[in-house]
């Protein structure tokens, strides 16, 4: 037994792995104060982030439900640091230390060394030589296996993917695990184009000259452009890049990207983290609006920063524009849906916007 | 305790685990007594704190996902219940899937974002790695909603749906759910409508009930990604007479709209890069929300009567109607 369980000489944890805080739920559109390119980087973000933060100690449930998938993957592996475990599996170091250790002194009747879970750990590794038992996976669950569906038929759809590749072959040895109504669940990613050739800007370093349109401004810019990450979020697709012509990091949305070359520029390579992206720079002005029933669709459609139900059934929002002719246009869409509370600047924007289309009518008239 | 070695109280997360340990080594069903005999003393001396305790791991292990079957016996020990768990409901079995594969399977898990954990542990049963690196690109697919667990449970066994839907109660058998544009919807028979319905999970009212498993079968011509209408298709689902508009769309917003409704919506180019285009208008709010997001940008032409409505809409908006 001695000899055997050698365990805990280095187990005492001496840093904890940096847990990101954000938790699963952050990911609405409630939270953000920026307008629509902001929620993409809070989603981005905590999607990125795989387990919430927890409070208080782990519940017996957790800690269990945690070895039985940790146990086999390490049995497979035989040998692994301590650190690279921990940090593969979201806890301390302290945590999975702790969580080894029971697991150590668990087994069957009648519970000699031998009978016992034989991992321990020695030098800053975790070693599970002779399986004993949980040395098998346990089934997938139907949630793991949704996952699973969804996240490889989304991949297929991505620049690049090889329809009859690994991943492909990979599913079909997933198939026969499948419940019939894995089937009837598709993902469709908005098609855009020019993504593909950002991709590859962002893994060769080339820089790219874009010429984009910003319809908040109605301008038309060309630009020189790094590309360092591409993202798809809510059903659009973005570049984040370093912008040589304002000198920021800044996000475009690849779908006003009108035209695109490299121009034999390359930069070093340089990886965005989802929780680096860059946003807006321009300073934003809150707006809070009354919306009635019939507008319901704001409310889904743009982050705001607070809101208030009436008892009515409106709804006061606060929100986060970007641009004055922004915020018009979306007064104009709602029609009478909608009404500006506060700034008073602000309250006769819609019949001045209606008024400016109004001309275009006046002036055309057939 | 057999051996003396873990005479002192041990913790619910290590009961748990050797009873499962037990459940599993021993391929015949046990009792509780049983159980008890070959734990010791992990469990409570006195038989009805044992009880409780033990229904509160085998609960806990259940709902892990850990298939702890029973039986009630019959004879001479009748009424009493035996406990046991099959390894082939409980463990994966060997799907050999080689180093490419898993590699693939991870790099998918890495790039799509689910905003739920269910891809790595998938990813870790299946003898996978997280990706710890950063990716060049990212996927997010948002699985955020609360009822999401249940609804994409019962779309995958084909339960039945309960919940409210603009201030109805409705249900529901999901034959498929489409993820497009950020959102996720539902496509299913609608009791109430007796039909079937487009619902959008984010619009569910409160939580979403699900009946028994293998409930309905889904028709066999069923196309989940044709069943969501697409923005064109929905701006020509509605009852106006007019059914198309020629709009003009300035040269700055033009290739956009061509983009989003094909190059057979083109009518005529004209020299200053500005462009007409054929429009479906059946549904005219649909249609008004399509047009004014162009602002001054674009403007109707044909026919009069719904530049006739525009210019209502913009009149009663100027003057603050």
């Amino acid at each position: 037994m001695a000899a055997k369980k050698r365990m805990a000489k280095k187990t005492v944890a001496k840093k904890t792995v940096a847990k990101k805080s954000v938790t699963k739920k952050s990911v609405t559109k409630k939270q953000t104060t920026k307008p629509a390119k902001k929620s993409a980087a809070n989603s981005t973000r905590s999607a990125q982030s795989t387990r919430p933060a927890r409070r208080g100690p782990r519940s017996a449930a957790q800690r269990v439900s945690g070895l039985l998938v940790m146990l086999p993957w390490i049995m497979q592996r035989q040998r692994v640091k301590i650190s690279t475990m921990a940090r593969q599996f979201n806890l301390s170091e302290a945590e999975l230390v702790e969580d080894l250790q029971m697991a150590a002194v668990c087994g069957v009747p009648p519970y000699t060394p031998d009978a016992l879970i034989d991992v321990y750990m020695d030098d800053g590794m975790v070693i599970a030589e002779v399986p004993l038992v949980f040395s098998r996976p346990l089934k997938l669950s139907t949630a793991e296996l949704f996952a699973v569906s969804v996240m490889a038929q989304t991949a297929m759809q991505l620049p690049g993917a090889n329809k009859k590749g690994p991943l492909a072959s990979a599913l079909a040895k997933l198939s026969p695990l499948m419940p019939a109504g894995a089937e009837t669940i598709k993902v469709q990613l908005p098609k855009t184009r020019y993504v593909k050739e950002l991709l590859v800007a962002v893994e060769t370093g080339e820089r790219q000259e874009i010429e984009y349109f910003s319809p908040a401004s109605l301008k038309r810019t060309t630009r020189t452009v790094t590309p360092r990450k591409v993202f798809e979020d809510s059903g659009r697709w973005y570049v984040a890049a370093d912008d040589h012509l304002s000198g920021e990091d800044r996000v475009f949305r690849v779908d006003r990207i009108e035209k695109i070359a490299g121009v034999q520029i390359f930069d070093q390579l340089r990886e965005v983290r989802d929780d680096e992206l860059p946003w807006f720079s321009e300073s934003l002005q809150q707006v809070t609006l009354r919306v009635r029933k019939q507008a319901r669709w704001i409310v889904e459609s743009y982050p705001y920063v607070s809101r208030v139900d009436n008892k009515d059934g409106s709804v006061d929002l606060t929100m986060s524009i970007t641009s004055k002719h922004w915020l018009g246009r979306l007064l104009l869409r709602a029609g009478n849906g909608v009404k500006v509370v506060k700034p008073a600047e602000h309250k006769p924007l819609a019949s001045q916007t209606a008024q400016s289309v109004l001309a275009r009518y006046q002036t055309t008239a057939s | 305790m057999p051996t003396g070695f873990k005479a002192v109280k041990i913790s619910q997360a290590e009961r748990m685990m050797n009873l499962l340990a037990l459940l599993v080594d021993r391929a015949k069903p046990l009792t509780l007594r049983q159980v008890r005999q070959e734990l010791g003393k992990q469990y409570p001396d006195s038989d009805e704190a044992a009880r409780a305790a033990f229904e509160r791991d085998k609960a806990a292990l259940r709902e892990m996902g850990i298939p702890i079957e029973t039986k009630t016996l019959g004879g001479d020990a009748a009424g009493e219940v035996t406990y046991w768990v099959n390894r082939s409901n409980y463990e994966l079995s060997d799907l050999r899937l080689t180093d490419e594969e898993r590699a693939a399977l991870q790099l998918a898990v890495a790039t799509v974002h689910l905003g739920a954990q269910h891809g790595e542990e998938a990813l870790w049963k299946l003898g996978g790695e997280r990706i710890l690196g950063k990716a060049s690109m990212s996927v997010n697919i948002g699985l955020v909603d609360q009822n999401m667990g249940t609804i994409t449970d019962a779309v995958m066994k084909r339960k039945t749906l309960n919940f409210d839907y603009k201030g109805e109660k409705r249900q529901v058998d999901p034959y498929g759910m489409l993820s497009r544009n950020g959102f996720w919807y539902i496509i299913g028979f609608d009791h109430l409508r007796r039909d079937k319905r487009v619902f959008r999970v984010d619009r569910i009212e409160g939580s979403v009930v699900a009946g028994e498993a293998r409930a309905f079968k889904t028709p066999v011509d069923f196309d989940v990604a044709a069943a969501v209408p697409t923005e064109k298709q929905m701006l020509a689902a509605g009852d106006g007479e007019v059914t198309m508009a020629v709009v003009l769309v300035d040269a700055s917003l033009a290739p956009g709209v061509r983009r989003e409704f094909g190059e057979s919506s083109v009518i005529r180019d004209r020299d200053d890069g500005s462009v007409e285009f054929s429009i479906p208008c059946a549904n005219l709010d649909g249609f008004r929300l399509w047009l004014f997001a162009m602002v001054e940008s674009a403007e109707v032409l044909e026919p009069q009567s719904v530049r006739d409505q525009v210019v209502q809409w913009l009149e009663n908006l100027a003057a603050g109607k």
